[in-house]
């Protein structure tokens, strides 16, 4: 053959390098191979993981902005409600404090103008018993005092 | 900075020895090979061959990539019990490097799914190792016996005609392989079509590390071209052309590979012509 082409040695040349490759298939290529994939399998583990993660604590972030705003919404709602409850407390204890002054002063004015009267009745009675035990004494010391008396009088009064 | 200069003169000495030493020594006894036979035997291997187990008169070259395949097999079978399980999620050095190449020669085979293994990307990562590592073993020029009693330096594997030609057949069955599986007829017409390539890898091959061996061969032929000399044409050619060759066989069948096995797009319906009346 030309330039000493043997077909014998390249089938030997083709089953040493069989043999090579296969070898280095299972020794090196292969392993190394899988690690890489096997890492960037974990990488994106990983990342995937992360990525759910991130989306996890977005979820969870609006669940709590939205909590807090219903909690906030709540708030107001509360204390506009307790505002008008202590509202009306406050009015109804105002009306209340209210009738009870003007029943008192009711009570205070009928008391008053039953205790004028009586006092009224007790000094005219005292008055009369007092004129009375007077009268008896005059009547009693001197018998003519009713003489003396239209006397007194006509002295006082000046005739025309 | 005395100790600096001791070193200095020391290494002087030394070097202008062996110059001595080796311009008055002279070249060894016995017959001596003319650069005629040499050059036409690193062509031919038809003078010097090396005996096969007791078995058959081989190429050196075969020698040489069963040597360069024990050696590899036995180094990835350290780095398999030894290396790889202590691998990290972040490299070291080693590691790196080791995945490096693999990513590096699946990018070359256009593998479609990175994360798997694929057959392409074996077999191109494979073809890469042996070339680079195959036409690096002529650096150390491990000493063989011929059957003829000569001593010869065992020449990288693809410098034969038979391993380029083992090569470029190989690699053109794989990419006819891709083309049956992935594309069917398409991909057997595709790659018939390509019939040059067979032959046009094995003997872009064989040119190369051949031309790479011849240069070398000559320059260590001659005792005046043996100084400072083969550290370029030697080292550096060498690392060079192993890298070339490596990249350019993996990059081609990578890319007839990928192009054979592309399914054929289906054609365009053609618009039904309106009789005229």
């Amino acid at each position: 053959m030309p330039l000493n082409i043997d077909w014998q040695q390249i089938l030997l040349h083709l089953l040493n390098f069989v043999i090579l490759a296969g070898g280095l298939y299972f020794l090196l290529y292969k392993p190394v191979k899988d690690f890489m994939a096997q890492r960037e399998q974990q990488y994106k583990e990983i990342d995937e993981s992360a990525r759910k993660d991130r989306e996890e604590a977005e979820k969870l972030r609006k669940a709590a902005q939205e909590r807090l705003d219903a909690v906030e919404d709540e708030i107001v709602q509360m204390r506009s409600k307790a505002s008008d409850e202590i509202e009306a407390e406050k009015q109804r204890q105002f009306a209340e404090a209210r009738a009870e002054a003007r029943r008192i002063l009711e009570t205070a004015g009928k008391t008053a103008e039953l205790r004028s009267k009586k006092a009224l009745a007790d000094s005219n009675e005292e008055l009369r018993a007092l004129a009375m035990q007077a009268v008896q004494k005059l009547i009693i010391n001197d018998g003519n005092a009713l003489d003396r008396f239209l006397d007194a009088a006509e002295r006082e009064t000046p005739h025309e | 900075m005395k100790q600096h200069r001791k070193g200095l003169l020391v290494w002087l000495v030394i070097v202008a020895v062996l110059l001595v030493l080796s311009i008055t020594v002279g070249p060894p006894s016995g017959p001596h090979e003319d650069v005629k036979i040499a050059m036409r035997d690193a062509v031919l291997h038809d003078v010097n061959r090396v005996s096969l187990f007791g078995l058959k008169d081989v190429n050196p070259a075969l020698i040489s990539a069963m040597m360069v395949s024990a050696i590899l097999l036995v180094a990835a079978l350290l780095i398999r019990l030894l290396v790889i399980p202590k691998f990290k999620p972040v490299p070291g050095k080693f590691q790196l490097v080791l995945e490096t190449v693999v990513g590096t020669l699946d990018n070359m085979a256009l593998v479609r799914e990175p994360g798997k293994c694929s057959f392409i990307g074996a077999y191109v990562f494979a073809a890469g190792v042996y070339i680079f590592f195959g036409t690096l073993f002529e650096l150390f020029g491990v000493q063989a016996v011929a059957t003829n009693g000569h001593p010869i330096a065992l020449s990288a594997p693809l410098s034969d005609v038979n391993a380029a030609i083992c090569m470029g057949c190989m690699s053109y069955l794989v990419i006819l392989g891709g083309g049956v599986v992935h594309a069917g007829m398409h991909g057997v017409k595709a790659t018939l079509k390509e019939f040059s390539l067979p032959i046009s890898m094995s003997f872009r091959l064989f040119g190369a590390l051949l031309s790479g061996l011849l240069v070398t061969e000559l320059v260590y032929h001659y005792i005046a071209l043996s100084y400072v000399l083969p550290v370029l044409v030697g080292v550096m050619f060498t690392l060079l052309h192993a890298l070339v060759q490596a990249y350019v066989l993996t990059m081609l069948v990578g890319m007839y590979y990928h192009e054979v096995s592309e399914k054929p797009e289906s054609a365009p319906a053609r618009p039904k012509k309106h009789e005229s009346r």
